[in-house]
């Protein structure tokens, strides 16, 4: 185990967490769009998925205002400037290199959000292969494995957070929690990110089935917010 | 003349080089930047780099490279005098109010010799070259001299964006910068992890702070990470665990270190730092106490003690300095106050400095009042004409004011990096060049033939 400070472990999972967000965001604000075109007001189920309200003029507003503000903590770049603020303090870690994606990624979406009148979507396009190389980046130059699972591990939390809230498909989400199973099982004991193994079982038992997601959805995710809580010990 | 690079080079250099545009979109990417609180707000900002490089000749730097060397060297023998028998002042060669009266001056390291008696680790000498080609010392930097990390970056960038500049000129690879400081930092290492302790991300030079972290494999850490426990640095560990530090290259000023020691309100200092410092257990980097030697006012002294110390004659020349302290510069100053640049000895980034020409009769004949009521707080030296150097702005090349800060290492030998921050004015009326008054860098470089 490198030497590495629980501020710093802390920071790797956050900025796991985060730039999975931003990431998930931007490709379901793509679908979102594609769904949209020909309809007023066509973005409300997104909405509801976060239990979010409907302030938005118009299409194009609730689009913009989800990309690009930078106020709006639901929105892609909301999460890629706290994804980058993590980062930032994690450079010996992860590498100037890793670092330089988190901000051409910035640089292109502050691009696209000039493209008033261009088509944005298409602006948008390289953030998927910007952090897909991000990811890559990480690969080769975390070489402890432990601290390399932290980032993993936050990035998994949040995407199986977001794809329940999004409601997708049960494969996807099997798939998903089975990965991070097998993070959470290269944590060592009496370290941060050792799951609480009540909330766990919990997990294990909602995504056990396809009817049991459906119905306790919103059980799995407050789960999911649990799982690091320190273990209760009963006496 | 020696040293001075000819229009017919440097037209061949900045054809090398090329567009600005790419190298400076290139350090966007890798995030290099500093930091600026302006009206309490904290700003990131990039560092504006003009491509032009800076181009000294290997003779210059040959004699450069000698002349700093023995500055730095007879500054490390007057820091470890300064702090146990004083000689230098028992034998009238530096006044003690210059000494003690100096906010550098920290009676807590009064017989602290830190290990391999190397106070000065890094040392940032700021020199500007004149018109006829000679280089003059303006001040030395010995506390935590910041700015390597900016040439050290850019040139790898420049050599992604302009190789064919390194093709067609033979320059001095600077990359081993990190190798060097490697080396000083183990040479002064008690025994465990290399660390680089730093205020946090909002800091003027968190860029650099990260940058050498990740270049020399040291942990970064900031204050809360670390603890004393039986006169040993250690970091806390993500595990709940310990690990020891043995050589802390601080970025946090010295009054802040440690709250038991120095300033009781730091937040950012680590309590007992000092004695595990004064058990011989970590190497600070650079050691707490070498503002007395940095100090604008002893400034005036270096080419005494390099006499003093080393019985050599200075290779490098000091700026003409003139001190209200003593009697007969006081006349002068007085005489010429219009003339001179006068410097308050207790600012740094280019603050507390007056170009007398800029002031109005009244300002002038205050300032005067000023100096003559506190005359060990300035000094006064005359303009150095010195060498503008070309940069690019928009699609023209126009001539700035630039110094350029040399970085020594003092390890097992003391040496000079073959490189260093040129920092220009972009401003065509100003001589500030410091980077928080809105200057910028070039990369320098040393022709190796």
């Amino acid at each position: 185990m490198g030497i590495i400070s629980l501020e710093h472990s802390d920071r790797l999972y956050w900025l796991g967490r985060y730039t999975e967000r931003f990431f998930t965001t931007i490709k379901a604000l793509g679908r979102q769009f594609d769904k949209m075109i020909g309809t007023s007001h066509g973005y409300t189920d997104y909405l509801d998925c976060f239990g979010l309200p409907d302030i938005y003029t118009d299409n194009r507003s609730f689009f913009r205002s989800m990309l690009f503000d930078k106020n709006n903590a639901n929105s892609a770049n909301y999460s890629l400037e706290r994804a980058y603020d993590n980062g930032i303090v994690l450079r010996e870690e992860i590498s100037t290199d890793s670092l330089s994606f988190l901000q051409m990624a910035m640089d292109t979406i502050a691009k696209a959000e000039q493209e008033h009148n261009g088509n944005v979507r298409l602006a948008l396009l390289p953030l998927e292969d910007i952090i897909y190389s991000f990811w890559g980046s990480i690969n080769e130059h975390i070489y402890d494995d432990e601290i390399r699972n932290i980032i993993y591990i936050g990035k998994t939390v949040e995407r199986l957070d977001m794809y329940i809230r999004m409601k997708y498909p049960f494969e996807r989400v099997e798939k998903e929690f089975i990965r991070l199973l097998k993070n959470l099982n290269r944590v060592p004991k009496g370290t941060p990110y050792r799951y609480n193994t009540k909330y766990l079982s919990d997990l294990v038992e909602i995504l056990g089935t396809q009817e049991d997601y459906r119905r306790d959805s919103e059980k799995a995710v407050d789960s999911l917010g649990h799982l690091f809580d320190t273990e209760e010990v009963f006496v | 003349m020696i040293g001075v690079i000819n229009m017919t080079q440097q037209v061949q250099f900045t054809k090398a080089v090329g567009n600005a545009s790419e190298i400076n979109e290139l350090l966007r990417r890798y995030g290099v930047k500093f930091g600026i609180y302006k009206n309490g707000v904290f700003k990131e900002q990039f560092f504006p780099f003009d491509p032009i490089p800076r181009v000294i000749t290997a003779e210059d730097f040959g004699s450069m490279e000698k002349g700093l060397a023995q500055r730095v060297n007879a500054l490390n023998e007057f820091l470890y005098d300064i702090y146990h028998e004083k000689k230098i002042v028992r034998d009238g060669i530096i006044p003690e109010d210059f000494i003690y009266i100096s906010k550098g001056y920290l009676a807590e390291c009064e017989g602290v010799t830190p290990k391999n008696k190397v106070y000065s680790h890094i040392s940032g000498i700021d020199l500007v070259q004149a018109k006829n080609g000679e280089w003059y010392i303006l001040e030395d930097n010995l506390r935590i001299p910041s700015g390597a990390s900016y040439p050290l970056i850019a040139r790898d960038l420049t050599r992604i964006a302009a190789p064919q500049a390194f093709e067609e000129n033979s320059v001095v690879d600077n990359r081993g910068y990190a190798e060097l400081l490697k080396e000083t930092m183990e040479n002064v290492n008690c025994g465990g992890a290399r660390a680089i302790l730093t205020p946090g991300r909002y800091n003027a030079a968190y860029f650099e702070h990260s940058y050498l972290a990740e270049l020399t494999g040291s942990v970064l850490v900031q204050n809360d990470e670390l603890f004393v426990e039986d006169n040993i640095l250690y970091h806390h560990t993500y595990s709940g665990g310990k690990s020891r530090i043995g050589v802390l290259y601080r970025r946090i000023a010295d009054e802040y270190l440690d709250p038991l020691t120095f300033l009781p309100e730091s937040l950012i200092g680590i309590p007992n730092l000092m004695e595990a410092y004064r058990s011989g257990n970590v190497g600070i980097i650079n050691a707490p106490g070498n503002g007395v030697a940095d100090d604008k006012g002893i400034y005036y002294f270096v080419p005494k003690m390099i006499k003093y110390y080393l019985d050599e004659e200075p290779i490098l020349k000091n700026a003409p300095t003139y001190l209200p302290f003593y009697e007969e510069d006081m006349k002068y100053v007085m005489a010429n106050l219009d003339k001179l640049v006068i410097k308050d000895v207790a600012e740094a980034g280019g603050y507390g400095v007056v170009f007398g020409n800029d002031l109005t009769k009244e300002k002038l004949e205050d300032f005067r009042k000023t100096i003559i009521a506190e005359p060990r707080r300035f000094i006064a030296q005359e303009v150095i004409d010195f060498l503008d150097l070309p940069i690019v702005e928009g699609d023209k090349t126009v001539m700035r004011k630039a110094d350029l800060r040399a970085f020594v290492l003092s390890g097992a030998e003391t040496k000079v990096w073959a490189s260093g921050l040129t920092r220009f004015s972009r401003n065509p009326d100003s001589f500030v060049v410091n980077s928080s008054q809105g200057g910028g860098f070039k990369d320098t470089w040393v022709l190796s033939r």
